[in-house]
């Protein structure tokens, strides 16, 4: 069974006087352990379709079904409950909060499960240190650069140990070197079991994955496996 | 568990910000500690009213010709009525044996008393028998209150309140030196033990002359006597007052059918009275500062809106990250009740010490009543839940990828 089946979903925002079709019948499959990018022009629908499979939005129409559960048609609460134990979100603007320390960003998810304090200490701790910020633990983000501060998101994703990894250009704010170094770390979470589905419009970056989606006006336009000559690993060409 | 962790993160929220929290609590704090300064302003006039009516102690009640008026229709019966008698006083002893003391008792307010150059108008004189000073709560201080003997040939002897003392008298002793009663000559013989004032209403400010002299001098009081009665104890009141009941209206020919043609009075009825009044201005005034309140609940709606609205990006983390709608709904809805809560706690404090100065400014004193705290502790939290839970419904409601959206 593969862990994300979308059945021709379409996700259409209603303008008033104009219908904007965001996704036009999208049909993908992704199996656990799959290292995905996703590329396209701005404004393709990458960011509605990372939504979709996050479970931050509902399709307007087709099915969604993750693992084999059909989420199409849940209630918030019940995709409350799947984006905090199954889905690990980074945001290209890292989306943390701003007068909370690291350790507490990165705590939050826990508390939200209600999980014990001895719990919610060990697990942020190891997930910090599984991004290198065990002595940053106590920083706030304005005292952290970019970089840390998407290795704090990374390990707020981690935390609750999800079936899947979801990156909205995650190098998007960042310059080339710490872009690089996020990448690697993706590559290092994917080694260790993860899956990740990354979008990006670098080919450079998308070449981390094993294989690239192209989207263009909705749809999906190709989908190939990165050949063996091109793909990084570690930030070289094997 | 999970609560607490969410306590601890609007706490929090609260304290990051500041400025809005003092603002949301100034208008809570306004709210209720109007509507806490008047309950415990009312509280006090009861008490210190009801402390007032104990000189007429549990056991004693006043026989008049009007006694308590509820109506208009009341009012104009008893202008009707006779006047007592003072030989009902003697038909009440006899017939009465439950009745331990009984005295008549009259009094005067369109009076001038001098001595010297000293000039007090408006004192209110006092005839009363000699065993008055046995049945109210009139305490001697130095000197010696008239005498049966006294009262009988008219002595003109005169016993005065300390307020009387201290403004006719200044550095003098009184007992000996003789004043006038509208120009009438009398001795000072005796001086009560300060009462202490109320209300508009200086207990103090008062002479006592024997019944019979103040006949002499100011005509039979009509319609003014009445009569005090000290009944043998609290329990044998109800009996008391049925025992003076048939002696009067025997004496008075009331028919079997009809009411009584005459009042009694007890500190209890009085109360009763009281409370009426003050009923009625407690509604009013608790009206008036519960549009207060509602400006409060109203500051913390819209202060509550901004913050949901400035926090839009915040709430969008937190849904992106598995919190649920209840989660959001009970931190914006700690929020609004921490903070009126708060601000409850500190309008109780300022309201009651504003009552007691509004209250000591009437001359009265008070305890801080508890239904002052209970009714403010259960309107601070009403007011928190009713004007926090559409703010916080809106957060809970919001659209995870429109919130994380937000600029
Ligand atoms: N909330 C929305 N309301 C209306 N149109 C939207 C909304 N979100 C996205 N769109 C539109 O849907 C299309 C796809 O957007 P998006 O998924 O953000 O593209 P990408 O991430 O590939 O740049 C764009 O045309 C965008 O304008
Ligand atoms: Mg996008």
């Amino acid at each position: 069974m593969s862990l994300i089946e979308t059945k021709d979903i379409w996700k259409t925002y209603d303008m008033g006087k104009i219908q904007v079709h965001a996704l036009r019948g999208i049909s993908i499959e992704i199996n656990k352990g799959d290292y995905i990018a996703i590329m396209g022009p701005s404004g393709s629908g990458k960011s509605t379709l990372m939504n979709l499979v996050g479970c931050l939005d509902t399709p307007s129409k087709g099915e969604y079904y993750f693992t084999g559960n059909r989420v199409s048609q849940m209630e918030e609460d019940e995709l409350a409950t799947i984006r905090n134990k199954e889905i690990g979100f980074v945001f290209q603007t890292f989306n943390l909060m701003p007068r909370a320390t690291a350790f507490h960003n990165v705590e939050l998810p826990l508390i939200y499960n209600g999980s014990s304090k001895e719990d919610r200490d060990e697990k942020t701790r190891k997930a910090l240190a599984a991004v290198d910020l065990t002595d940053r633990m106590m920083h706030r983000p304005n005292e952290l650069s970019g970089g840390q501060r998407q290795r704090v998101a990374i390990a707020r994703a981690l935390v609750n140990e999800p079936s899947l990894i979801l990156a909205d250009e995650p190098t998007g704010n960042l310059d080339t070197k710490t872009g690089l170094e996020i990448m690697q770390l993706f590559s290092r979470l994917h080694k260790e079991g993860n899956t990740i589905i990354i979008v990006t419009h670098e080919r450079d970056v998308a070449t981390y994955a094993d294989r690239i989606l192209f989207i263009r006006d909705g749809q999906i336009e190709s989908d190939e496996l990165v050949s063996t000559n091109e793909k990084k690993i570690n930030g070289t060409i094997i | 568990m999970i609560f607490w962790e969410i306590f601890k993160m609007a706490a929090n929220a609260l304290r990051i910000n500041r400025m809005r929290t003092i603002l949301t609590l100034l208008g809570v704090i306004i709210g209720v500690s109007s509507v806490i300064t008047i309950i415990s302003a009312l509280d006090g006039l009861e008490q210190s009213i009801r402390a007032e009516l104990e000189f007429l102690g549990p056991s004693t009640f006043i026989v008049a010709k009007m006694g308590i008026i509820r109506s208009d229709e009341d009012f104009f019966e008893a202008l009707k009525r006779k006047p007592l008698k003072y030989e009902y006083v003697k038909a009440i002893e006899e017939g009465c044996d439950k009745c331990v003391k009984v005295a008549a008792s009259s009094s005067a307010f369109d009076t001038e008393i001098k001595y010297r150059n000293n000039k007090l108008r408006n004192v209110q004189v006092r005839g009363s028998e000699y065993n008055i000073i046995d049945i109210i709560d009139f305490e001697l201080g130095q000197g010696r209150f008239f005498t049966a003997e006294e009262d009988l040939t008219r002595r003109h002897v005169v016993f005065i309140g300390t307020t009387i003392q201290d403004e006719l008298f200044p550095g003098v002793d009184p007992i000996g030196k003789s004043l006038k009663i509208n120009n009438v000559k009398y001795e000072v013989i005796g001086i009560a033990k300060k009462k202490g004032s109320s209300f508009n209403d200086d207990a103090d400010r008062v002479v006592f002359v024997p019944y019979h002299t103040f006949v002499k001098q100011f005509g039979h009081p009509r319609g003014r006597m009445s009569i005090f009665v000290k009944a043998n104890s609290v329990e044998d009141v109800p009996d008391a007052m049925d025992q003076v009941r048939n002696v009067l209206r025997a004496r008075r020919h009331v028919a079997y059918e009809k009411k009584d043609d005459f009042g009694i009075v007890t500190a209890d009825a009085v109360m009763a009275v009281l409370n009426d009044i003050t009923k009625f201005l407690r509604m009013g005034l608790v009206g008036v500062s519960s549009i207060a309140l509602i400006v409060g609940g109203i500051i913390i709606m819209n202060i509550m809106m901004v913050s949901v609205t400035e926090r839009t990006r915040e709430i969008g983390i937190r849904k992106s990250i598995g919190a649920r709608q209840k989660d959001i709904l009970m931190q914006f809805l700690y929020e609004s009740l921490i903070q009126s809560l708060g601000g409850g706690a500190i309008g109780i404090a300022i309201g009651v010490i504003l009552g007691k100065i509004l209250i000591s400014l009437m001359n009265f004193d008070m305890t801080p009543s508890v239904s002052a705290i209970i009714v403010g502790l259960t309107i601070s939290t009403g007011v928190g839940l009713f004007f926090g839970i559409y703010p916080a419904m809106k957060a809970a409601k919001m659209q995870p990828v429109k919130a994380l959206s937000y600029e």
